[in-house]
């Protein structure tokens, strides 16, 4: 490869890619580099809001789950808009996957085993195509700025219903919009109400470390080039520096915040120099920039709770289902505990540990599939935070490949709780005799 | 739940995706895909067994054409046997006939030989008769002995038919 100029010519290139990664990114900035080192966004397991539908939250994990499910309906275009014996090319595929499980359901139960199939290929395709999608290069980088004045008045929001503080509530969502337009307004004008203080200072004592990413200016943004760290301030620094304490503001505090809370994030006002008088020294030269969170547009689904919770909830409420309709009310429910006061102590307690099991089942489905994808995302933005440009790129093989494992392990143990849930229950040798009365 | 994000109103979303796409998927998909897999399997079922049965037929054919010419072979064999026997009878028939024949003509010859023959003895005795009638005529005019005539003629006589007989 050395030997022509051409492989050459390449090698030095690479070697070049990998020279500026290293000591643009993170680590280069260490040694006074890092000069395309992006800065780390905000990593929350909430999904992100988008845009609000009428009351409806549209949140960039539902955007990225509907374009999932888009793909699949295009898949399924593709495979059968020219159904034939002889198949193309999509319908190999297809029928290449649902062979896999049609085996597999019927080495476990035979026949019966194809209950299972149009759930647990649901499930496979759907995770698939979500966890594939995550990975996706724009996914996670293109995003809206949060402004502060937003993220400090869903929080105060979600604490103020935290505490039943019903009275503020309303007050809260009658005169302050859906986007926190005009919360500096309305805390300025309760600055008297103890319970508006006190809860204030909790959301200022809970999330007053979140840091915020100063950018140029509003609209649609590509995650900025720059240098991530130097560029974050916490939400303490950005609405209540001046504030002796900020987890029991006085009257005259909350005044001071709720001047922050608007200066600084109001759309197209400018932040006044005096607003990072606090620390003049480390903040220099960011008047007029705008502060708040990059919220991507699009996250991949499986990264959020809400839907692998939903998934896991209707695997196995699919499985119950399953269970219920090949054994019987009865036969299912002796499975576990039957009638207790004729079964053996031991076999109850080992029935009743099976149905909590059960719903165990639905947390470790949740959390396993959250868990990695949500790991996989934070390790690519990690990948992409050290080695800009080309630390990502081994990285995205092995999330394609998790985000297939993961896939093929939901749906594969939803097949096998299904052909668990539809065996009937064998009283051991022991109780056979008191078994036979039902 | 709260810093997990978990949410109704966000859980419905995904729950009520989840079941559209599962419903479409199975109406639009899967049926087609399984009712497809299936009857591919049907067919090819179908044609193992045609094959099957065209090669048992085959098998059973040739056993029979085989049969068929074991059959044929022997029969020629019996024919070409029965040929040789008819032959052979044919050939004694005749020969027994020719020898008939032979015998027939040879005792033909036989009897005419015998008829001649005695036709041939009667002939000559007439013709001694004649010639001792002569003799005796020629005698009687040398001497008339009664007794040495009789005499003489039969030695004659005796001794013509002898002379004949032999």
């Amino acid at each position: 490869m050395l030997s022509s100029p051409k492989g050459i010519a390449i090698a030095v290139f690479l070697l070049a890619v990998a020279l500026i990664s290293v000591a643009g990114g993170a680590l280069g900035a260490a040694f006074g580099g890092g000069f395309i080192g992006g800065a780390v966004p905000l990593i929350l397991i909430p999904a992100e809001l988008v845009t609000y539908i009428g009351d409806y939250q549209l949140t960039n994990t539902a955007v990225m789950f509907f374009a999932a499910l888009l793909v699949l309906v295009v898949l399924t275009w593709l495979a059968t808009r020219k159904l034939s014996e002889v198949p193309g090319r999509w319908q190999s595929l297809m029928e290449v996957m649902y062979e896999f499980f049609i085996g597999l359901a019927e080495s476990t139960s035979g026949k019966a085993g194809r209950i299972f199939l149009p759930v647990a290929t649901a499930i496979f395709l759907v995770v698939l195509f979500s966890n594939w999608l995550g990975v996706v290069p724009v996914v996670g980088t293109i995003g809206r700025v949060e402004t502060t004045q937003e993220f400090f008045f869903h929080k105060f929001e979600k604490k103020l219903e935290e505490n039943h503080a019903e009275a503020l509530l309303d007050g809260l969502h009658h005169d302050v919009g859906k986007n926190g337009e005009g919360l500096g307004h309305f805390i300025e004008s309760h600055a008297d109400d103890k319970d508006l203080q006190k809860y204030l200072g909790k959301t200022m004592e809970t999330y007053g470390e979140e840091r915020f990413v100063v950018f140029d200016g509003g609209g649609v943004r590509i995650l900025p080039l720059g240098r991530g760290e130097d560029y974050k301030l916490s939400l303490i620094d950005i609405v209540a520096y001046d504030v002796e304490d900020p987890v029991h503001p006085t009257a005259a505090d909350v005044v001071k915040i709720a001047q922050r809370v608007d200066g600084s994030v109001a759309p197209g006002v400018t932040p006044s120099t005096e607003f990072y008088s606090a620390n003049p020294g480390e903040y220099a030269g960011m008047e007029g920039k705008r502060v708040g969170l990059l919220v991507p547009y699009l996250r991949g689904s499986s990264t959020d709770l809400n839907m692998t919770l939903a998934i896991a909830i209707f695997a196995m409420v699919s499985v119950q289902f399953w269970g219920i309709k090949t054994l019987g009310v009865w036969g299912y429910w002796d499975k576990f505990v039957g009638n207790p006061f004729k079964r053996n102590p031991i076999d109850l307690f080992v029935g009743i540990l099976e149905l909590v099991g059960e719903f165990i089942k639905v947390i470790s489905f949740t959390f396993r599939l959250f868990g990695n994808m949500f790991a996989g995302e934070i390790l690519l933005i990690a990948m992409g935070f050290l080695f800009p440009l080309i630390g990502m790129i081994p990285f995205i093989g092995l999330e394609l490949f998790v985000g297939f494992i993961q896939a093929i392990i939901f749906s594969v143990l939803t097949l096998m709780f299904g052909a668990f849930a539809i065996m009937p229950h064998h009283h051991p040798e022991g109780d056979h005799h008191e078994g036979e009365g039902h | 739940m709260d810093a997990l994000g978990i949410d109704l109103p966000r859980l419905l979303t995904f729950l009520v995706g989840f079941t559209v796409i599962a419903v479409f998927l199975r109406m639009f998909l899967y049926g087609p895909i399984i009712r497809m897999l299936d009857q591919r399997a049907d067919r090819i079922r179908d044609s193992l067994e045609a094959a099957e049965n065209a090669r048992a037929e085959a098998a059973s054919s040739a056993e029979r054409v085989e049969q068929e010419l074991a059959n044929a072979r022997r029969e020629g064999q019996e024919l070409i046997a029965e040929a040789r026997d008819a032959a052979g009878r044919l050939r004694e028939q005749e020969a027994e006939r020719t020898r008939a024949q032979v015998e027939e003509m040879l005792d033909r010859a036989r009897e005419e030989i015998r008829r001649e023959r005695s036709a041939a003895v009667e002939e000559v005795r007439s013709e001694f008769a004649g010639i001792a009638i002569l003799a005796a005529e020629r005698i009687v005019e040398q001497s008339l002995d009664e007794s040495a005539h009789r005499e003489l003629i039969d030695r004659v006589l005796e001794e013509g038919l002898d002379a004949r007989n032999n």
